[in-house]
C-alpha cells in the first residue's frame, strides 16, 4: 500500500488539475489566471491543467470575495472535490473583501466558506505571483 | 414520441470554472433547437451602489475600478470625468490623450482577450494561445505606462496619474507595430478559416430591428447593422479630435461580430498612434476640492464592450447621494436571448460569447426529462466538447443548409 | 457660439411644454446634448412616448432610481445617438405608494431595467409581465430595498 499511496502522491505533484472558481470578483483575477495558463507563462510546464469539473480537480482556485449568492454553492463545490484537496485564493479580496468590504452584498474573505491552504496578494497579483502560489502549493504537497 | 415529450428545460449555471463570471440561463430545447431562454442574474452582486454612497468621491475611483477587471480603466475614466463635469473642472489636453490612450489600448486587450475565448468556444484552441501571446504585447504596454497589468488606476479627477516619457513613447509604438502585424494576420484566419466561418456565419441571428428595439450596445449592436458609436455620437475625453471610422457589419451573425472587433482593434491601433503623435504638452492634472456642490451629471462611455452609463448625484458632501452604473453586458442580455432562440444547443456557447458578457456561466447543465424526471448533469466543459463534437458528426449538413440560406 | 449651440435644447424644453401643458413641471438644458425635462408622474408615459415619436430617442440607457427621502425620483435616461441628445424624463412617486405603470410596451429593453429599480428600490411597476427580482439572492428578506436611504446594510450581516 505503500508504494501505492507513494505513486498517487508522485502523479500529484507532477500534474495537480485544477478548478477555477469566481466567487464575485471583478474578472480580473480571472483573466490574469487565464494568462498564467497561456504561453507567456504556461504553468502548464508544471503539469497543471485547468478542469471543468470539480471531482477531476486537486486544486480549488479561487478569485474574488464571497457574496451572498455564492457561499453556498462554493461550498457545494469544495465538498464535491475528492480528498485531499486544496484551496489556492488569487487576489486581494479573496484574502479579507478587499475595497467590496462593508458591501451588503460581500460576506468578505473566502476563508469564510472554506479553508484556504496558499493565499496570493495583489489586485490583480500578475502571472508570476500565482505561478509562485503554485510552487508553494507544490512545496505543501510534497510534505503531505 | 409526440411534440410534448421532446421539450426539455435546461438549467444552466450558475457555477463556472473556465473564464469568467456567472449567470443563470433556462433553456427550453425542442430536440436540438432552442425554442426560449430564460435568466437570472445577480450572482456576483455586491452592493457596490450602496456601498458608494458611504466612501468619498476619491475612494470611489478605486471601487468603480473594480466593478470589471477587464474594462476597468473603462469604469474609472467614466467616473472620474463624470465627477469632473459634476465639480465643473476640466482636465487638461494632455491628461484627456494619456486617458484615452489607456481607453484604446484597454479596447486592445480585451477584443484580443475575446478573440481567443470565442476561439476556445469553438474548440479551435491554438487561436486562442496564439492570440493570448499575442495580447502580452499590449499588457506589456500597460504595464510600463501605468505600473500594473489589470487595474490600471491611471485616472483621476482632474487628470491622470502618470506622465508618458518621449523614451516610452517610442516602445509603445514599437508594440503597437508587431500588434498590428499579428492582428493582421487574424483577420485573415478569421475571413478564411473554414472552422471559423463554419462555427460563426449564419450563427446567432439578431437583426437589425431587433438590435433597436432591444436597445443592443457596442459591438453587438454595430454587427447587426446599427450604426452607433459612444465615441462619434456623445463625444468625449478626446475622441471629437482623433480622427477614426465606426466599424459596421450588417450580416448580423456572430462571424460579424468576430470582425467587428478585429477591423476595431486597426482602428484602435491607429487611433493609439494619432493620441501619441499629437500628444499636447503641459500638467497632466488639475486640482480637485473634496467637496461638491449638489449637482447630477448622466455620464457615458464606449467601453470595449458597449455604452457604460453612469449617473452621479451630488449632494454638497464629499460623498455622492446617488452613484449609479449600468454596465453594457445588462442591456446586452435582452438580445443575445433573442440570438439563442431558433439555434442549437451546440452553439449557445459560442452566441453568449458572441456578446463578450462580463458573467456569462456556462459551467452546469441540468438536464430534466419533464416527463420521465430523469436528470442529468453537464458542466460547461462537457457542453464546449459535446458542441465540438456535435459538430463533427453534424457539422457537415447543417454548414450546408446555412450556406443555401 | 455657446448660445447657437443650445438651440436644439431649448427647442425640446418648449416643445415639451406645449405638449404636456399643466403637466409640464421644470425643463433645464445642463450643457450640449443633456436636456431634463420634470414631469407629473401621470404624465411620464405621455412625455417618453412623445421623446421617442418626435425625438426619436429610441435607445432607453436605463432607469435611474433616486431615495430623496419622502419621494422616489425615477429618470428615465433616453438618447438618440443621430442628433446626439440625451432627454431625461424624470418623475417622483411617493416612496409610502411606490407604483407607476411600466413603458416596456414602448421601449421593451425596460423590461430589465424595471426589475432592477424594483429590485433594489422596491417600486411597483403595473402591468410588467413578469416583475421579478433581478439581482438580489433568494434568501435576502422579503420587502427590503437596499438602495432606500433608511436601510442600512448592517440589516442582514
Amino acid at each position: 500500500m505503500a508504494v501505492l499511496s507513494k505513486l498517487v502522491k508522485w502523479a500529484r505533484i507532477k500534474s495537480p488539475w485544477i478548478i477555477h472558481y469566481n466567487s464575485g470578483g471583478c474578472n480580473a483575477c480571472d483573466i490574469e489566471v487565464v494568462a498564467a495558463l497561456t504561453p507567456r507563462f504556461d504553468v502548464e510546464r508544471f503539469g497543471i491543467l485547468l478542469k471543468g469539473s470539480p471531482r477531476h480537480a486537486d486544486v480549488l482556485v479561487v478569485t474574488g470575495p464571497v457574496t451572498r449568492q455564492t457561499k453556498n454553492r462554493l461550498i457545494r463545490i469544495y465538498n464535491q472535490m475528492a480528498d485531499p484537496k486544496f484551496v489556492l485564493a488569487v487576489g486581494t479580496c479573496t484574502i479579507t473583501g478587499g475595497v467590496f468590504r462593508g458591501a451588503y452584498g460581500v460576506l468578505g474573505g473566502v476563508d469564510e466558506a472554506i479553508p484556504v491552504d496558499v493565499f496570493v496578494p495583489g489586485c490583480p497579483p500578475k502571472p508570476e505571483a500565482i505561478i509562485q502560489g503554485v510552487v508553494k502549493l507544490l512545496e505543501k504537497l510534497q510534505k503531505t | 414520441m409526440s411534440v410534448e415529450k421532446r421539450i426539455f428545460k435546461i438549467p444552466v449555471g450558475p457555477q463556472h470554472p473556465a473564464l469568467k463570471e456567472f449567470e443563470h440561463f433556462v433553456f427550453t430545447v425542442d430536440g436540438e433547437r432552442v425554442i426560449d431562454v430564460g435568466f437570472r442574474i445577480g450572482y456576483t452582486h455586491r452592493g457596490i451602489e450602496k456601498l458608494a454612497e458611504s466612501k468619498t468621491y476619491i475612494q470611489n475611483l478605486y471601487l468603480c475600478e473594480r466593478i470589471c477587471g477587464i474594462c476597468s480603466a473603462a469604469h474609472q475614466g467614466c467616473y472620474a470625468q463624470t465627477v469632473e463635469e459634476l465639480a465643473d473642472i476640466t482636465a487638461p489636453p494632455r491628461g484627456t490623450y494619456i486617458r484615452t490612450l489607456i481607453w484604446e489600448l484597454e479596447r486592445i486587450h480585451s477584443h484580443l482577450l475575446w478573440l481567443g475565448v470565442a476561439a476556445h468556444e469553438i474548440g479551435f484552441d491554438t487561436l486562442f494561445m496564439l492570440v493570448w501571446r499575442d495580447r502580452e504585447v499590449v499588457m506589456d504596454l500597460l504595464e510600463m505606462i501605468s505600473g500594473n497589468r489589470v487595474n490600471y488606476a491611471m485616472s483621476t479627477i482632474g487628470g491622470v496619474r502618470r506622465d508618458i516619457s518621449d523614451e516610452l513613447k517610442h516602445k509603445i509604438l514599437k508594440g503597437l507595430d508587431i500588434l498590428e502585424e499579428r492582428t493582421k494576420y487574424y483577420k485573415e484566419v478569421c475571413m478564411k478559416e473554414q472552422t471559423i466561418l463554419a462555427r460563426a456565419a449564419n450563427v446567432g441571428i439578431l437583426t437589425r430591428e431587433q438590435a433597436l428595439k432591444l436597445n443592443a450596445v457596442g459591438p453587438t449592436a454595430r454587427a447587426s447593422g446599427v450604426d452607433v458609436d459612444l465615441r462619434r455620437d456623445d463625444p468625449y475625453g478626446a475622441y471629437d479630435e482623433v480622427p477614426f471610422n465606426v466599424i459596421v457589419y450588417d450580416t448580423c451573425d456572430v462571424l460579424a461580430r468576430v470582425l467587428v472587433r478585429v477591423d476595431e482593434t486597426f482602428e484602435c491601433i491607429n487611433m493609439c498612434r494619432w493620441l501619441l503623435e499629437n500628444l499636447p504638452e503641459g500638467d497632466i492634472r488639475t486640482k480637485f476640492a473634496r467637496k461638491i456642490a449638489e449637482n447630477e451629471v448622466v455620464g457615458r462611455v464606449e467601453a470595449p464592450r458597449g455604452e457604460l452609463f453612469y449617473y452621479i448625484k451630488s449632494n454638497g458632501t464629499d460623498k455622492p447621494e446617488r452613484l449609479k452604473v449600468r454596465t453594457p453586458t445588462l442591456a446586452n442580455i435582452l438580445p443575445v436571448c433573442e440570438m439563442l432562440k431558433g439555434g442549437y444547443i451546440a452553439d449557445i456557447p459560442i452566441v453568449l460569447a458572441g456578446i463578450d458578457p462580463c458573467f456569462a456561466c456556462m459551467d452546469r447543465a441540468l438536464f430534466i426529462d419533464e416527463n420521465s424526471e430523469k436528470k442529468w448533469v453537464w458542466s460547461r466543459e462537457q457542453l464546449r466538447i459535446y458542441s465540438i463534437k456535435w459538430y463533427k458528426e453534424h457539422g457537415n449538413e447543417v454548414v450546408r443548409e446555412r450556406w443555401k440560406q | 457660439m455657446l448660445s447657437e449651440s443650445l438651440e436644439v435644447e431649448k427647442e425640446i424644453v418648449d416643445d415639451f411644454k406645449k405638449i404636456l401643458g399643466a403637466d409640464f413641471i421644470d425643463g433645464q438644458v445642463q450643457r450640449k446634448g443633456r436636456v431634463y425635462i420634470k414631469v407629473k408622474t401621470d404624465a411620464y408615459k405621455k412625455a417618453i412616448e412623445h421623446a421617442v415619436e418626435k425625438w426619436n430617442t429610441y435607445h432607453l440607457s436605463t432607469i435611474s432610481g433616486v431615495d430623496l427621502g419622502e419621494n422616489i425620483e425615477l429618470l428615465y435616461h433616453l438618447l438618440d445617438p443621430k442628433a446626439k441628445i440625451t432627454i431625461t424624463i424624470r418623475t417622483e412617486i411617493p416612496k409610502s405608494d411606490p407604483k407607476i405603470g411600466t413603458v416596456s410596451d414602448i421601449l421593451p429593453s425596460a423590461l430589465v431595467y424595471e426589475r432592477e429599480v424594483y429590485d433594489l428600490l422596491g417600486v411597483i411597476f403595473t402591468g410588467h409581465p413578469d416583475l421579478r427580482r433581478l439581482v438580489l439572492p433568494e434568501d435576502f428578506p422579503e420587502g427590503v430595498h437596499p438602495l432606500r436611504k433608511e436601510w442600512k446594510p448592517e440589516e442582514v450581516k
